[in-house]
Formats: C-alpha cells, sequence, structure tokens
C-alpha cells in the first residue's frame, strides 16, 4: 500500500515539473482510492507541495525564471484569500467542498483535454542573460 | 487597469482555490499570467511555483490548528513527490507535454464528475 503511494507520489510530482497538475490528480486518487476525505486529501496535497516545490524553486530562481516583485504582490493577496478560504473549506459541509472540488476539475479538465500545442514550442531564442524583462510591454495573447 | 491590481486579483483566486481545494493554485495563475498579464510561459509557471509555495504553507497551517493535517498518511506520496520532481526536471524536453495534457485532462474529467456525484 505504501509502495503504491510512493508511486503515484512519483508520477504526480513528474507531472507537477511539466506544469500539468499533478496535486489535483493527487487529491482525486487519494479520494478515489485511497479511502480518504477531501479534506485530508487536500491536506496531503498541500504538504506535498510544500516539500516538494522549494527545489524547484530554486532552480527556477537560479534561471532567473521567477519574476519576484509580481510573485510578491500575488503572493500578498492569495494569503489572505488563502486562509479566509481554508477556514471555509474546514467548516463547509463536506459534500459541498467535494462537489464544488468537482465542479472546478470539470472546468480543468475539459480545459486541459481541449489544449492546444503551445505557440512557444516553436525554437524560442534565448533571453539575453541578466535583462530584465520588460514589465507590462502588452504582448498580446497568443 | 493597473499592472499591480490585475497581479493582486490574480493571487487572490490562486489563493482562494488553494486554500478551498488544497490544489489548484496553479491553475489559474499560469494562464492568468501568460494571457492577462504578459509573462512569458517559463516565466510565468516559474513565478507560479513561488506564489503557490507561501500560499500552501499558510493553508497547511491553518488545516493543522484545525486538526486536518495526516503527516503519517503523507510520507509515501513525499517520498515519491521529491523522486518525481528530480525525474521531471531531466526529461522535460524529451515528453509529448501536449498529449500528457490531454490525458490528464481526460482523468481529471472523470474524476470531476465523480466529486460532483458524491461518488
Amino acid at each position: 500500500m505504501q509502495a503504491i503511494g510512493v508511486l503515484v507520489g512519483l508520477a504526480t510530482g513528474v507531472l507537477s515539473g511539466f506544469g500539468i497538475g499533478g496535486g489535483s490528480l493527487l487529491i482525486l486518487y487519494l479520494t478515489s482510492f485511497g479511502g480518504m476525505a477531501q479534506l485530508q486529501a487536500a491536506g496531503i496535497n498541500l504538504l506535498y507541495f510544500i516539500v516538494c516545490a522549494p527545489s524547484a524553486l530554486v532552480s527556477h530562481v537560479k534561471n532567473k525564471l521567477v519574476d519576484g516583485k509580481s510573485a510578491l504582490i500575488c503572493a500578498a493577496a492569495g494569503v489572505v484569500t488563502g486562509i479566509a478560504a481554508s477556514l471555509l473549506a474546514l467548516h463547509l459541509d463536506l459534500s459541498l467542498v467535494r462537489r464544488a472540488f468537482g465542479v472546478f476539475l470539470l472546468y480543468i479538465g475539459a480545459r486541459e483535454l481541449l489544449c492546444k500545442t503551445p505557440p512557444e514550442e516553436k525554437k524560442d531564442k534565448p533571453a539575453a542573460p541578466g535583462s530584465e524583462p520588460d514589465r507590462g510591454s502588452g504582448r498580446p495573447a497568443p | 487597469m493597473k499592472k499591480n491590481v490585475k497581479l493582486a486579483i490574480t493571487g487572490a483566486l490562486a489563493g482562494t482555490a488553494n486554500g478551498f481545494f488544497g490544489a489548484g493554485g496553479g491553475m489559474f495563475l499560469v494562464p492568468l499570467f501568460t494571457k492577462w498579464l504578459g509573462m512569458e510561459q517559463k516565466t510565468a509557471f516559474a513565478t507560479s511555483v513561488a506564489v503557490i509555495l507561501p500560499l500552501s504553507v499558510v493553508s497547511a497551517v491553518v488545516y493543522f490548528c484545525q486538526g486536518g493535517l495526516d503527516f503519517l498518511g503523507a510520507w509515501p506520496y513525499l517520498l515519491g513527490g521529491l523522486a518525481g520532481g528530480i525525474i521531471s526536471g531531466r526529461v522535460f524536453k524529451k515528453m509529448p507535454v501536449t498529449w500528457l495534457r490531454r490525458i490528464f485532462g481526460a482523468l481529471i474529467l472523470y474524476g470531476g464528475i465523480r466529486a460532483v456525484l458524491l461518488l
């Protein structure tokens, strides 16, 4: 059972590294096959992210891929709503939280299923090292 | 709209999803960063990790204070996840990510239907 857990963690970890929502998949696995309640699974996924993300983040920072100022503003706003939403989830009826998660998954699933090959898969030019990304350059959406 | 306002709204949405579902912050952050804020895909992905990490920490603290964290049940997944992160960095360029996303989408849709029906 625990060996299967390690394998599932491995698979979702690889997906997360690709920017595919490994976390949602892990929660689905835990609730569908791991016999866990929605919030227990959500808590495990939070721990999972806290353990697995730092190593990736360090390499992103080294590669100068993180827009620090934007991250700071986003995180400041997100911390407030994050605390409120966590408290809400812990106090609402469990089946309501699970249904809401289901609706969220339907949206994400449809979006990912219909995804197109991203345009930047054409060779992107290497950015000049150390050059600060132009803030709000108004690049049109692809 | 001012860029900082857009960033705050984006972060607020991510915090809501991450706190309520324990996942999914990146599902909001990456598309909003690229399409609304004009970030490069790679920057958007890397920056989303930098945002979700502190969000996950505060949510985990709230869950913990309310007795909702299962450390014993978590360790196999944490162990696998650590290894998965390392592997993913090495094989990133060789993977057909678009197809992986579609397979993932199909799995998630199936799970979503189950969750809505409380199965």
